[in-house]
């Protein structure tokens, strides 16, 4: 035996993740690590420290938000809608999300389905006039994926938008009525 | 004489014309008096009626400024939720046997069973002021208010429990864009022969993904006491909201069919009536099931598949062993019910067709009717 090696490492020592209500996500972490090695052919004894900050920053991509605590994404002329982590929050598990009003064209803030959560029914409002193209078919058999996933698998239906003008009516920052933010 | 006539006719034209002007919607009524807390008590034992006059609160009634409490018991009728499927829910045949109608409420929730007996109250407020656990305050406190100890409690799923135990209440809700509305049953004197009967679901083998009821053991109040009826409860709660929430309101009458007071109201009505509605809306499921066919004879397996959407059977397959009746028949039958609603009364008419195509063979003709009793029967 001609070398001892002894590795520390705590990663990450200490780490705080937290995503706002306006779905920005923050990072702090701090990782530390030491060697030490021993080598008896030399008679050397290394020691190496690390300490290593990181710190991230997530900013929702494109994403547009209504008072009704919907979210949209656009992409040209087709928008995506879900509702926002505030929301599935406020109405609790769900239990059923019902579109009924595939292939037709609506105006805004027109009602286009209905959530259940908790044996009350909310009607879910159009952000933008136009043609409802597409149902995420997935929410019939797992409702519960708006609960834990409502910006990716949760999303609820896609509009290929009529009048591209309403997007500027759209809020870029989702409005909360509780001035806190949540860790 | 004639100028008399015409003048009088005159006359009362102008003051039916007047009384029809005066007369304004309820809710300017409402709005008129400027009071911040109403009461109304609803004349009219329809559920439809009832169904169309909440609708008609919600989307008419300034909401913003006041809250209202609704009180109102309907004649028997069982009542499911947005999203649920009755065939899973509640037997249709007793329902059809006893006449006794579905009717599908806009709120979510589980099936109920709904009698004189049974007494609803309706909170419509803004959706800031929304709050169930208060609404069964007013309920509970009113009950222990006539009866100081009686053990009733509402729980986390906004259910009343009476001893702990046995459900006296059940709790639905609406929420639109900036009202709400959250409705409570209460089971005074229902019959609970009849309930246990009608939620009793007869239709085996369905997948669906409906949202289904919680099975409850249930007890009216009047079994616990009897001098506690539905008119003492209802008139208790009416003044336990005014304390609550510091009204002052007298318990108003309103007639759910009085269009000029409720525009509208005969229409919303109609909607809640119709097939499409109650039927219809039924969240798409499909029938997998097998079941017995037997006659003087013998006896055999047949199984069932059906895909239903929006109550209509999308696709069908009957399959009945070829030695018992001939492939053809059955298959015909399934070929037919395809498109058609998910009714009795249509297949039936469906079936007696086909019955009157099939050769004077009195043992095939038995073994057909049979066949289309048995589908008929589960529908």
């Amino acid at each position: 035996m001609s070398n001892v090696t002894l590795v520390e490492q705590f990663n990450p020592l200490l780490r705080v993740d937290f995503e706002l209500k306006n779905s920005f996500k923050l990072l702090t972490q701090i990782n530390k690590d030491r060697a030490l090695s021993m080598s008896f052919d030399n008679n050397l004894l290394t020691e190496v420290h690390g300490l290593e900050y990181v710190v991230g920053l997530g900013i929702p991509a494109n994403l547009k938000y209504t008072k009704d605590h919907e979210w949209v994404s656009i992409e040209g002329d087709v928008a995506t809608v879900g509702i926002t982590h505030f929301a599935q929050k406020e109405l609790g598990d769900i239990v059923y999300v019902e579109v009924e009003t595939l292939d037709q064209t609506l105006d805004k803030d027109e009602v286009f389905g209905t959530v259940e959560a908790v044996k009350t029914v909310s009607d879910l409002f159009l952000p933008l006039s136009g043609e409802i193209i597409a149902f995420n078919d997935a929410l019939e058999s797992n409702p519960e994926s708006v609960n834990a996933d409502p910006y990716g698998a949760g999303w609820m239906i896609k509009i290929k938008i009529s009048n591209l003008a309403e997007v500027e009516e759209l809020l870029s920052t989702e409005s909360s009525e509780i001035p806190t933010i949540e860790i | 004489m004639i100028l008399r006539t015409f003048s009088n006719l005159c006359a009362q034209s102008q003051a039916c014309f007047r009384s029809a002007r005066a007369k304004s919607t309820l809710s300017a009524v409402i709005d008129e008096t400027g009071k911040s807390g109403f009461i109304l008590k609803s004349l009219s034992t329809d559920i439809f009626e009832n169904l169309a006059l909440e609708d008609w609160i919600h989307n008419h009634v300034d909401l913003q400024k006041r809250s209202m409490l609704l009180l109102w018991s309907n004649a028997p009728v069982v009542v499911i939720g947005r999203h649920q499927n009755p065939w899973q829910e509640c037997n249709l045949q007793v329902m059809r046997q006893n006449g006794i109608p579905l009717a599908r409420r806009r709120s979510g929730g589980g099936t109920v069973f709904h009698d004189l007996g049974n007494v609803n109250f309706t909170f419509f407020t803004s959706k800031k002021n929304y709050d169930r656990h208060r609404n069964l305050q007013v309920v509970t406190s009113a009950l222990k208010g006539l009866r100081p100890d009686m053990d009733v409690r509402a729980t986390e799923r906004f259910d009343i429990l009476l001893n702990g135990h046995h459900k006296i209440s059940g709790t639905a809700a609406k929420l639109g864009r900036t009202a709400a509305y959250h409705h409570c049953t209460l089971l005074c004197s229902a019959d609970r022969a009849l309930l246990s009967a009608v939620l009793k679901p007869t239709c085996q083998g369905i997948q669906s993904n409906a949202t289904q009821s919680v099975p409850s053991p249930v007890k009216n109040l009047l079994d616990e006491d009897p001098t506690l009826d539905c008119d003492t409860i209802m008139d208790s709660v009416a003044s336990q909201y005014n304390t609550e929430f510091g009204f002052s309101s007298p318990v108003t009458l309103v007639d759910p069919s009085d269009e000029l007071s409720l525009p509208g109201i005969q229409r919303m009505a109609r909607e809640l009536l119709a097939w499409e509605w109650t039927f219809g809306r039924t969240p798409k499921f499909s029938i997998c099931t097998t079941f017995d066919l037997k006659n003087d004879t013998s006896i055999c397996n047949a199984t069932l598949n059906m895909d239903i959407k929006n109550g209509i059977i999308e696709s069908c397959d009957i399959e009945v062993p070829s030695d018992w009746l001939p492939v053809e028949l059955s298959r015909e039958f399934s070929l037919h019910l395809i498109g058609g609603k998910l009714c009795p009364y249509e297949t039936s008419v469906i079936a007696a067709e086909l019955l009157r195509t099939i050769p004077q063979n009195k043992e095939l003709g038995r073994k057909m009717y049979n066949l289309c009793r048995r589908v008929v029967f589960m529908m």
